[in-house]
């Protein structure tokens, strides 16, 4: 029997559902694998009690979010947190660096309402135990792929755990620092093949800090280029606030 | 081996006459450094670099390679075959064509690796002589020097160049895309002067004197840890490395589960995984350990096999390394006992 997938989206933009319909190539082929029962982006129905795999985007920021990712790791046999908000707590959890009060009302004003049962945004992987991840704002297609393979093979999480400069060596860029310019592909975890680096846009460390990253090694690298600590913690915080980073 | 002379602004037409037969790869300028890349125009050819971003070594054994494609439901294997166009690389320097020598024993002399072995084959080497820089430290290790494996050597005198020509094919090649001379004595004497100088123009010869010995004895030296505490474990180094071979398999299904490829991937000794094995366990957790192995495993565990290091001293780990750490500092470390 072809496992029962759904596919959940909290807090987020729901880029990364917009990824998995971006496999057009490859979609009809993956979902002849899986009995896909739901998928909050595409579905209009209700979600099943019962299901094998829950694929969970974004991050929880509500009590409800809360409830349905105990709800969900108590059914799912597999659970895969895919974006940058599920695993690190991404663009969603950004409020937390500045603190969620301020931050609300920097944006909204006085006269914003507030969601019922409102919580500090939290990525899916500080609630809940999660078997794989798929980091990266957004996902990339080719390893959602893969790691939707190893879940259905019940293979174990290979993620990359080392920082991406190695990757950014193979693409033969010029290091941002060498330019004067801040990049947090030193601590960032890799298996992007260093795509925005060889685009010309420095690391913004969208898929967390990487745990291999040696991060008071990096300080002082951070410093030696002019960049201090508290420079370089708040770029980290654009993806990085659901777990204290500290160089 | 036999010496011609060329004159210098002969240079396009052998460039033009090697095109019409061959790819051209050579130092082509990239954001303001250089990588070897095809050569569309002798005016690409940048035989003023001073050294790459990534060594020859990408040529001939790819970042990313496939080895093979299997069909799951029986097992059935199709080898990848490379296909390698015949292809010149012009402009290498000594240390690297010296590189080439040191990967050849790994990738061809024990062990028959085909997708290397094709692309060597494929290919002719032209060296260029060089100009030593700040990082470069050839000259510890005799590597400023190359007596085989290049087809032609071109020696820069100024207004002409001392052509080593030392293939058939080379011999060839020179014969039919350019015109050259017959050396005298003062070109003879002129190559010794420009090469004496050459060897002149390093800021400093390291003292390599024991040191297989020296890493044995300081196997427990501090020095180690103050390195772990340092390296960012990012690989940077074993990427830009003229010398290192060392990759990573990994097999991908296709998105229908039904067929697959073997692919293989630069790896490095510096990552946590790297020496990791079945039931969690890891020979070298701490990054102290691994800083420490890839100095051993250059300069005694290969040396103890094929009576050369595995360096080259092209100094491009040190240019790549973030964190500052180089060859050079912890040769200097071994010797005086203390990292700076």
């Amino acid at each position: 029997m072809a496992p029962r997938v759904v596919v959940i989206g909290l807090a987020s933009d729901f880029g990364c559902q917009v990824q998995m319909t971006n496999i057009e190539d490859h979609l009809l082929e993956v979902l002849g694998l899986i009995d896909l029962t739901y998928w909050q982006l595409a579905s209009s129905g209700h979600m099943p009690d019962e299901y094998d795999v829950a694929i969970v985007e974004g991050a929880a920021t509500t009590q409800e979010h809360l409830d349905l990712l105990r709800r969900v790791r108590e059914t799912a046999g597999v659970v895969i947190a895919i974006g940058s908000c599920a695993v690190t707590g991404g663009i969603s959890a950004i409020a937390n660096a500045a603190g969620i009060e301020e931050g609300f009302a920097l944006v909204y004003g006085e006269r914003g309402r507030v969601a019922l049962g409102r919580v500090a945004p939290a990525s899916v992987v500080s609630v809940i135990d999660v078997d794989y991840i798929v980091p990266g704002c957004p996902i990339d297609t080719d390893e959602f792929l893969h790691v939707l393979s190893r879940a259905l093979h019940g293979l174990r999480d290979k993620t990359p755990r080392q920082p991406m400069c190695f990757a950014c060596k193979t693409r033969e860029n010029v290091c941002f620092f060498e330019k004067g310019q801040l990049c947090l592909g030193v601590v960032t975890r890799s298996g992007c093949h260093a795509r925005c680096v060889t685009l010309g846009r420095p690391c913004t460390g969208c898929r967390g800090i990487a745990p291999e990253a040696n991060l008071p090694a990096a300080r002082i690298v951070f410093e030696d280029h002019g960049f201090d600590a508290e420079r370089a913690l708040s770029y980290i915080s654009l993806y990085n606030t659901n777990e204290e980073v500290v160089l | 081996m036999f010496f011609r002379i060329m004159d210098r602004s002969r240079m396009p037409d052998l460039v033009r006459g090697l095109a019409a037969e061959y790819e051209v790869i050579g130092p082509i300028a990239k954001d303001g450094k250089f990588v070897f890349g095809k050569v569309e125009d002798p005016s690409d050819l940048r035989l003023d670099y001073d050294t790459t971003l990534l060594p020859p070594k990408k040529l001939f054994f790819p970042p990313e390679e496939q080895m093979m494609r299997f069909r799951v439901a029986d097992n059935e294997v199709v080898d990848d075959e490379v296909y390698a166009a015949p292809r010149v690389v012009f402009g290498l320097h000594s240390c690297d064509i010296n590189g080439l020598l040191l990967m050849d024993n790994v990738f061809m002399r024990d062990y028959e690796d085909p997708y290397y072995r094709a692309r060597r084959e494929s290919t002719l080497l032209v060296g260029v002589s060089c100009t030593s820089s700040e990082t470069c430290f050839c000259n510890a290790w005799g590597t400023d020097e190359v007596h085989w494996g290049f087809d032609i050597f071109l020696t820069d005198l100024g207004d002409r160049y001392f052509v080593s020509v030392q293939s058939v094919k080379g011999a060839e090649l020179l014969d039919r895309h350019v015109e050259s001379r017959e050396i005298t004595s003062e070109d003879t004497e002129e190559f010794q002067s420009v090469t004496a100088a050459f060897k002149d123009s390093f800021s400093e010869t390291l003292d390599t004197s024991q040191l297989p010995l020296l890493l044995d004895a300081k196997f427990n030296s501090p020095m180690w840890d103050e390195l772990g505490d340092r390296c960012l474990s990012c690989g940077a180094c074993s990427m830009v490395c003229p010398t290192c071979y060392c990759f990573d398999v990994v097999d991908r299904l296709a998105p229908d589960q039904k067929s697959g490829a073997r692919e293989r991937r630069w790896d490095s000794c510096q990552f946590g995984e790297f020496a990791a094995v079945a039931h969690g366990q890891n020979f070298r957790e701490s990054r102290a350990s691994r800083v420490k192995y890839r100095y051993y495993h250059k300069q005694w565990g290969y040396l103890s096999k094929f009576e050369r290091v595995l360096c080259v001293g092209c100094g491009r780990c040190q240019r790549a390394c973030l964190a500052g750490i180089s060859p050079r500092e912890v040769v200097k470390a071994l010797e005086t006992g203390g990292v700076q």
